[in-house]
């Protein structure tokens, strides 16, 4: 048998084994970012929608966590300690250390919706936020934010996502209004590493190989890097005329991929990236879909279609089944590892 | 984008059942001509009465659901039933609380009305929801004035309270000074580089309200006096951009309905209770009980009230003032706007160069005329380009694109996306104002949405006659009006809109009014320029007089590759424009770089100053903010 058939074949195996395993006790908590407004929310209209960070309970419903906020986008954990995690809303940075009972709006006045927040996974007192007009960092829980912006452009730094490298303490990509940008020394220096026409909207590092990184953009399509986020070349195979939102690894399975675009609704790669199709059908009509995930226990892809609700496959996307949150707007898809509950 | 609002709309919410208000419904008001002191101040606390005595009768006891906030203010404010009323809050402090910074502000405002009648249970009853209810801070600057102006006084209310008493996670101590130091750094960015939302329609109470609230409740001796400061700075705005009253163009926000009915929004509230020249909105703008219920701190200066009423010397204003926060794919920041105002008794025009100040509520331009009553009449002429692009809201707001438009309409602004607005500023068009003469041109790319102008004739102009020379002629009040439209034209119905029921987010329908309704002077030509003229009627001996003298002014222009226009003002001002280069009059290049935070006969203030001169006649006040001082004189 050839090399790479036993590979699968043995990737196979451990999903199975893996999704047998999680039926009975998931090795990951999902949490979601949800707003319940269906888009229609005016400030300073009665909105008695509930919305702001859900989890998955054991029965498969979302839980709500604590603080009814109507704007929240990414979420991210302690891995030390799940009941501390940070929330990146629009009135900012939002922390709780006891599992959602209490809040503190860790940011003060001077910064306004940032759009991303992450604990670095190998220094987790460094939380990193991207933020509209640029970048900041707190390097004692959520306690003190400062900017840390040397190196990015004054103009073209709204900042969408932050992801940082698992492997390597301080060393994070954002992905900005003019591109990718990369520090390696804990954001006291950065450096362009891709240019882009306008945002980009999403990065994710392989959890198959670290050097791997996908991005998706507003407008040049999706990107792959395969050293780590130094260069960036075009995924050739994914239409690039529209807005691509969110891009997610199957971590059962390193050749399945899956984008969320408002367009073209949910695309998915099963040969690694190289060839792409739409797995729409069975979403609601039309199909916008605004997140997408992919269960690391399962392999369950997830699409959040807009205002419709949460639609699940087992099947990776040949069909569809809905998984609650009726007419929700999920913004932020998080798994984290029970161990750190 | 959560952050849109109607606010005529909100203002209805609040209200509940309108009911004839006296100073709406009644005739015009006609400002003293006993201009005392201590009579404008009975005058002006008449009216504030007014609104206080109309919102608490708007209260019925035996319908608890007539008695929110407004109505509470109104009784607080007039020492009425306070034990209905702290049993009503008791009542609506157990439903789910909503309104993020337009909840904050009005039970900061009960919070301190209040204190020495609320029952012990009421009080605590509103101190626990700034534990559970977690307000939004929005994303705007009016938003901000809110949200921190209300934390920072609740702050000062309980000083001392601890951070898991509060919603933010934060101690008193923390609240007050994450609020100040926004709050400050607001004014720092008005008083140097000008204000962001400058002259808006209704706006201008998200503002007001916050900082008569910090200079009347405010402990602080450095908050309240900049509370006052500010206050006065808005009011001393207010009244020299404003015609009888009415605040006209050009507006960094405004909306469908104040874009052309000038007097119709929550400003000429303003104009009411401070200057008493114009009538009150509806339910006083909705917003105004919320001044009301806190007025009498306030004593408007003399000299702004002067500024207000006097338009018996024609006067030029210039002022620089900034766009809102520019995010994305812009090169600056927050821009500067260099905005020009002609007031005369008879008219005003009013106009902007800079762009675009907000991405969908700025109105960049216009003529507006005196009218004996402005209620129900649409006294103003522009043109402007429908600009619409994902892009452009992107600029200001941190939004994903898809949608963004389509959205818009749903959160109570119906015209965005549609081609024949009236509201709205274009990156293509660029204007040029010398007095009450107004060339606007316009370079649109081919594929730009949408690829016309529209230049707005209102129902109230009379004698619209097309020229065979090109100008269009009208009269508007006592005003003569030449509009030349500098590429061809055809006319349609401006439709107006309608609001539906809906249980999710606003839906509208377009109405046709007919012959009777506004029109429309459409234009298809991308590159494409208007020129209006104005004068009053008393300047000539006709209206065709008018048309002579207009016709008999030296005018070229050509529009490829880019529009030029060269023309002698009714002025006599020699004016030569052209599309991206700065305006030449008798020769001279204007220069933006040396605009002034105000230069005028009434205000003046140096770029970066932190200091406003407002003089009148003999009249003088300074507010200083770098002293903190606000310093009265009278010239011998």
């Amino acid at each position: 048998m050839p090399k790479k058939k036993i590979t699968l074949a043995l990737l196979s195996w451990c999903a199975l084994l893996a999704a047998s395993l999680a039926a009975a006790a998931p090795l990951h908590d999902l949490y979601l970012c949800a707003s319940n407004s269906r888009g229609t929310r005016v400030i300073g209209f009665k909105d008695t929608s509930l919305n702001g960070v859900y989890r998955r309970e054991a029965d498969g419903s979302f839980a709500h966590l604590g603080l009814n906020h109507p704007m929240t986008l990414s979420v991210s954990f302690d891995p030390r300690d799940a009941r501390r995690f940070y929330v990146a809303s629009l009135s900012g940075i939002l922390r709780t250390q006891d599992g959602g009972q209490t809040w503190r709006v860790a940011t003060d006045w001077d910064i306004t919706e940032p759009k991303s927040v992450v604990v670095d996974p190998n220094h987790p007192d460094t939380v990193y936020a991207g933020v509209p007009d640029g970048f900041i960092v707190s390097h004692d829980r959520g306690l003190m934010w400062v900017r840390a912006e040397h190196g990015l452009p004054d103009r073209g730094k709204y900042t969408q996502v932050v992801q940082v490298d698992r492997t390597h303490a301080g060393r994070v990509l954002i992905g900005c209004e003019t591109g990718i940008y990369l520090t390696e020394d804990g954001a006291k220096s950065w450096r362009h590493v891709f240019t882009c026409a306008a945002t980009v909207e999403d990065l994710q590092q392989s959890p198959h190989d670290p050097l791997f990184w996908l991005a998706v953009t507003q407008a040049d399509g999706a990107l792959q890097s395969q050293d780590g986020g130094l260069t960036w070349t075009k995924l050739a195979g994914v239409p690039s005329e529209h807005a691509l939102y969110n891009v997610a690894f199957d971590a059962l399975n390193p050749e399945r991929l899956a984008l969320a675009s408002w367009t073209y609704g949910l695309l998915t790669s099963e040969d690694g990236g190289r060839t792409w199709g739409e797995r729409n059908a069975g979403l609601p009509v039309p199909h916008r879909v605004w997140r997408t995930a992919i269960d690391p226990d399962t392999g369950r892809l997830y699409a959040a279609v807009l205002d419709q609700a949460l639609y699940v496959s087992d099947d990776f996307g040949r069909t569809w089944k809905a998984g609650g949150m009726e007419g929700s707007r999920i913004t932020g898809f998080t798994f984290v590892p029970r161990a750190a509950r | 984008m959560k952050k849109f609002i109607s606010l005529l709309t909100l203002a209805a919410l609040l209200v509940g059942p309108v009911f004839a208000q006296p100073a709406y419904s009644g005739p015009m008001p006609v400002p003293p001509a006993d201009t005392r002191s201590d009579t404008l101040r009975r005058a002006y606390l008449d009216r504030v009465r007014e609104v206080l005595v109309w919102y608490a009768a708007t209260a019925k006891p035996d319908k608890p659901e007539t008695i929110g906030t407004g109505q509470i203010v109104a009784k607080l404010a007039l020492h009425q039933d306070a034990a209905l009323v702290s049993q009503r809050i008791i009542e609506l402090m157990k439903q789910p609380q909503t309104g993020d910074m337009f909840w904050m502000f009005p039970w900061a405002a009960i919070s301190f009305l209040g204190r020495d009648q609320l029952s012990p249970a009421a009080k605590a009853a509103i101190r626990d929801a700034w534990r559970t209810y977690f307000p939004m801070r929005g994303d705007t600057e009016n938003h901000w004035a809110m949200y921190y102006s209300s934390l920072y006084l609740m702050a000062e209310l309980y000083p001392d309270d601890p951070a898991d008493s509060w919603f933010t996670g934060k101690s008193s101590a923390e609240n007050r000074a994450e609020a100040k130091g926004y709050l400050i750094h607001w004014m720092d960015l008005a008083t140097t580089i000008g204000q962001g939302e400058f002259n808006p329609t209704h706006y201008i109470g998200e503002y007001a309200i916050p900082m008569l609230y910090l200079a009347t409740w405010a402990k602080d001796p450095e908050m309240r006096i900049r509370g006052h400061m500010m206050l006065d700075w808005l009011m001393a705005e207010l009244a020299d951009n404003t015609l009888n009253g009415v605040l006209r163009g050009a507006n960094a926000r405004t909306t469908e309905e104040s874009v052309l009915e000038r007097w119709n929004g929550l400003s000429s509230f303003f104009s009411w209770t401070m200057f008493g020249n114009t009538p009150p909105p509806a339910a006083y703008g909705g917003f105004g009980i919320f001044f009301a219920g806190a007025a009498e701190n306030y004593r408007l200066p003399e000299v702004i009230y002067q500024v207000a009423v006097d338009r018996s010397q024609d006067y030029i204003q210039r002022d620089l003032k900034r766009t809102r926060r520019r995010w994305r794919y812009s090169d600056q920041f927050m821009p500067p706007i260099y905005k020009t105002s002609y007031m005369r008794r008879d008219y005003a025009v009013g106009s902007y160069q800079g762009g675009q100040s907000d991405p969908i509520q700025t109105h960049v331009w216009d003529v507006t005329w005196a009218v004996p009553d402005p209620r129900g009449v649409h006294n103003t002429l522009f043109s402007m380009h429908p600009y619409a692009s994902t892009e452009v809201l992107q600029m200001y707001f941190t939004e994903q694109p898809d949608g963004l438009i389509d959205s818009l309409a749903g959160q109570g602004k119906p015209s965005f996306g549609v081609p024949d607005k009236i509201l709205g500023a274009s990156p293509y068009e660029r204007v040029f104002q010398d007095r009450d003469t107004v060339v606007a041109l316009y370079d649109i790319p081919a594929g730009t949405s949408y690829p016309r102008i529209n230049g707005f004739f209102s129902k109230d102009l009379t004698h619209v006659t097309e020229d065979k020379s090109g100008w269009i002629f009208a009269q508007g009040g006592h005003t003569y009006l030449a509009y030349r439209p500098l590429a061809p034209f055809h006319w349609e119905h401006l439709l107006g809109y309608r609001q539906l029921p809906s249980a999710h987010g606003y839906k509208w329908e377009r109405i046709d009014k007919g012959e009777q309704g506004d029109k429309l002077l459409v234009s298809e030509q991308l590159r494409n320029g208007t020129i209006v003229q104005a004068a009053s009627a008393d300047e000539f001996k006709s209206f065709e007089a008018f048309q002579a003298a207009i016709n008999a002014l030296p005018l070229e222009f050509r529009l490829e590759p880019v529009p030029v226009v060269r023309l002698t003002t009714l002025r006599g001002q020699r004016v030569a424009f052209t599309y991206g280069q700065a305006p030449v009059v008798n020769g001279v290049p204007l220069d933006y770089t040396k605009w002034k935070l105000f230069e005028g006969p009434y205000l003046n203030a140096e770029k970066g100053s932190r200091r406003l001169t407002i003089t009148h006649g003999r009249l003088k006040r300074v507010l200083d903010f770098n002293t903190l001082t606000i310093t009265d004189s009278v010239t011998p």
